[in-house]
């Protein structure tokens, strides 16, 4: 069987890079006596998978993590196992148990929900939002490890919703395209004719295909 | 700091390389409550968060404190330049990991002094924090600002920042330090009044409480305490049992990767083997072994609480700790199928251990490191390195056969009586090496064979044997390192080598007296930080200082010292003699050999301390 679980990656934690989170997870995981999996061969590793990497500087309150387990544990004694050795804001939220023909969490990835708040909120943006989803094709500039392309970034956005002073982006996550919620920013406030303003961004869930949670 | 500065700050933190060594919060750091009758320390690391991280005195001194309910420590390190720039520009103080108040908030701030290149991070940590530079420029109420570690044994070049020295073994000293303070502070004592309280503690040193008077030609004519509380000299403190010292068993775990990033296990404290360029090896005398059941318990309630993937045994020579093989058997058994690798320093591969080692196989096989520190076995006899051309090359050979292929060589040069005979021994050594590797059949060798050569400046430091030795001159240096070069171009080989101006400024301050501290708080003036770190290491910045402050550092670095000179760190008395030091001194010149102390007393001195000294 294999554990997918999603965890917290809030205030301070949220300068943590990736390399360092997987360090730290699979720290964690060894304190809290996991029966985790070893890849064989002469420098074995604790075999665990991120769904997605978070860009430093973004909080995230869903991320998901991918393990597989040597012999059996409950998804409650997972989750009050790693808790135990988590720190506040790191936190495992939900987990769930697999079996191993299930697809990777990272290949069952489709989009992500962002929630971007602005230093002094988005009244300006509001009136923007309606035609900037209106356009048929948002040229954008693609870096990619070729080089830079223009490519279109409409297809990318799924959902822009302003509720309560915060922005809701549905982005997508896949092999053909992802959309970065700063690329977002920087496209829209351009629409809007002002300039990007200073954001806090949070990432609130990874979805599937069908939209809905990983975990 | 108020909310609206924690937004700032944290608005900074986001535009700085690696946010998270500014951020505190990882897993086993200690929070406690700011409240009355608790007295707050702040230890203070003078360079970056991953080499602070890496410091085992830090987590143990950390933790040591933290465990007593009337006192509370938290950690503050020399930030990189970016948020350095940062925090000035937004005129934000330098803050504590833990509740991010200023270092001018506590009680008192505590150094580290592990390298004399770090002097000028303390300058600045203390004007980020909001601290005066000079203790007699500090206002009543700001903190007292203390000082501990190897560089704390010639204390004078800092005698005018740092208000208390302590000098030996901190675990327990450092609370006794900081009681003092928090009941002066509670008494409502003038600073005065609790640095004569201080310096009543064994091991405590108050430089504001002597008198120095230097003769004309600059050499020191007297050092005479001012008041009855000052001690003259100062003897060290010792833990005498290290099963019964403090050793945490939590650490804080970084998320950001320390330099060292493992559980490190202190199985031994001192050295007897006496090399006299080795100013640890008398420092830190008598040699005083943990148990084996001691480091196994730590061992374990380490992993718990860290998970990680690495433990090291660390001491200033682990290949003599009696107990190493039921060490390493006994930790191999406790962490059989946790996947921890035990990584060894360099040590005598003797058969015993290598048979060891190739049982469990659990042994990193990193590269084997030797420091044989002299190209020749005469100039290996005036060190006192009690290394052959034998053992040398039976270690290299061995390793050659167990399958390694990556062999690193320490020298120093500059080393007193040295020639270009032993230099070119260097070299001579290396094709040794190289050749040993190529004398194995070659379906038995491991592939990629890399001889590292590594050559130091050599230093002359306080309390060892060539504490009276001149400093070769930087272009001596030069030449002998360029004279390296050419010798040392054989395939397979790489020769490392160091600027020796870091070296030389080193030498400055590691046998520097009060005027020194002009030097450095000029230096500080003219953007000197960071001097450990090549790329902001600015020489002719500090020659400006000094010739701006009219001292010369030929003085401190190149001079020799005569037998009756009075040398500004007499003021500590480490157990070790100036008599003893002074023979050594003479043998090292003479090329006679000093055997390990364990055999038999040498007569170090020690053993005026009572009931110390276990040979």
């Amino acid at each position: 069987m294999k554990m997918v679980a999603s965890f917290q990656k809030l205030g301070p934690h949220r300068f943590i890079g990736h390399l360092d989170l997987q360090r730290a997870m699979q720290r964690a995981l060894r304190r809290a006596d996991i029966p985790v999996v070893y890849s064989q061969g002469f420098n074995p590793h604790l075999l665990l998978s991120f769904a997605a990497p978070l860009s430093v500087g973004i909080e995230g309150e869903h991320e998901v993590m991918e393990l597989p387990l040597q012999n059996n544990i409950t998804e409650t004694e997972f989750v009050e196992k790693m808790n135990a050795v988590l720190p506040q804001g790191m936190k495992v939220v939900a987990a769930k148990l697999v079996t191993d023909d299930t697809a990777p969490a990272m290949a069952r990835l489709a989009a992500a929900v962002y929630h971007i708040s602005a230093e002094n909120g988005f009244q300006a943006l509001e009136a923007a939002l309606p035609g900037f989803m209106n356009q048929s094709t948002i040229p954008y500039l693609k870096k990619t490890k070729s080089g830079e392309r223009m490519d279109d970034f409409r297809p990318l956005v799924y959902n822009l919703t302003l509720k309560d002073g915060v922005l809701q982006a549905v982005l997508a996550i896949t092999q053909q395209g992802t959309a970065k919620p700063d690329q977002l920013m920087g496209l829209l406030c351009a629409h809007a004719g002002m300039a990007v303003p200073r954001l806090s961004i949070k990432r609130a869930r990874l979805l599937d295909e069908r939209f809905a949670p990983l975990v | 700091m108020d909310t609206h500065n924690v937004q700032r700050l944290e608005a900074l933190l986001e535009t700085v390389q690696r946010p998270s060594r500014y951020t505190g919060g990882e897993v086993n750091a200690i929070v406690k409550e700011w409240k009355e009758g608790r007295t707050t320390f702040c230890f203070a690391f003078p360079d970056t968060y991953e080499v602070a991280m890496s410091h085992l005195g830090m987590k143990v001194i950390y933790a040591a404190v933290n465990r007593e309910d009337d006192l509370l420590c938290e950690r503050a390190m020399m930030p990189w330049v970016d948020l350095l720039e940062g925090l000035k520009k937004e005129k934000l103080p330098l803050f504590s990991l833990e509740s991010r108040r200023a270092l001018s908030d506590f009680d008192c701030v505590g150094f580290t002094l592990q390298y004399e290149m770090s002097y000028t991070n303390i300058l600045t940590m203390l004007d980020l924090g909001g601290i005066a530079l000079e203790s007699k420029n500090r206002a009543e109420d700001a903190p007292i600002v203390i000082a501990g570690g190897p560089c704390a044994f010639n204390p004078e070049p800092l005698h005018s920042v740092i208000d208390a020295f302590l000098l030996g073994d901190g675990e327990t000293a450092t609370g006794e330090l900081l009681r003092a303070i928090g009941k002066g502070r509670k008494e409502g004592k003038t600073r005065l009044e609790i640095l004569r309280d201080l310096a009543k503690i064994e091991g405590v040193y108050v430089p504001a409480l002597y008198e120095i008077i230097y003769k004309e030609d600059g050499t020191l004519a007297s050092v005479t305490p001012s008041l009855p509380e000052a001690r003259k000299p100062i003897k060290k403190r010792l833990e005498l049992d290290l099963d019964a010292a403090f050793f945490p068993g939590e650490t804080p775990l970084p998320f950001t990767e320390a330099v060292h990033d493992r559980i490190v296990l202190e199985v031994m404290r001192g050295c007897t083997r006496g090399c006299r360029f080795c100013q640890a090896g008398m420092l830190y005398r008598p040699v005083r072994e943990r148990s084996v059941e001691k480091l196994v318990e730590l061992a374990q309630s380490l992993f718990q609480s860290t998970g990680y993937e690495e433990m090291s045994l660390s001491s200033l020579s682990t290949g003599d700790y009696t107990q190493l093989l039921p060490l390493i058997s006994s930790l191999n058994q406790n962490f059989e199928g946790k996947m921890v690798s035990l990584s060894l320093p360099s040590l005598r591969i003797d058969n015993q251990l290598q048979d060891a080692l190739v049982d469990t196989a659990k042994v990193k096989k990193s590269g084997l490191t030797l420091a044989p520190e002299a190209g020749t076995q005469r100039l290996r006899d005036v060190i006192n390195k009690g290394v052959t051309e034998e053992d040398l090359m039976r270690s290299v050979s061995e390793a050659f056969e167990a399958g390694w292929s990556q062999v690193k060589l320490y020298f120093m040069i500059g080393l007193p009586t040295e020639t270009d005979e032993d230099l070119l021994g260097i070299a001579d050594l290396a094709r040794k090496v190289v050749g040993a590797y190529f004398a194995l059949p070659k379906e038995k060798r491991a592939k990629g064979l890399k001889v590292v050569v590594s050559a130091s400046t050599f230093v002359p430091k306080p309390f060892t044997p060539f504490q009276w030795a001149a400093q070769d001159t930087l272009e001596e240096i030069k030449r002998k390192q360029s004279l390296l070069r050419s010798a040392l171009n054989i395939r397979g080989v790489t020769f490392n080598w160091h600027d020796p101006e870091t070296s030389f400024l080193e030498a400055c301050f590691a046998r520097g007296d009060r005027k020194l501290a002009m030097v450095l708080l000029r230096a500080y003036e003219l953007g000197c930080k960071l001097d450990g770190w090549n790329e902001h290491f600015k020489y002719d910045a500090w020659m400006q200082a000094f010739s701006d402050t009219g001292v010369d550092p030929a003085f401190y670095a190149n001079r020799v010292r005569e037998k009756s000179e009075l040398l500004p760190w007499e003021i500590a008395d480490i157990g070790v003699t100036k008599a003893y030091l002074w023979l050594e001194n003479e043998r090292a010149l003479r090329g006679d050999i000093t055997p390990d102390c364990r055999a038999g007393c040498e007569g170090c001195g020690l053993r005026r301390f009572d009931g110390v000294c276990p040979v």
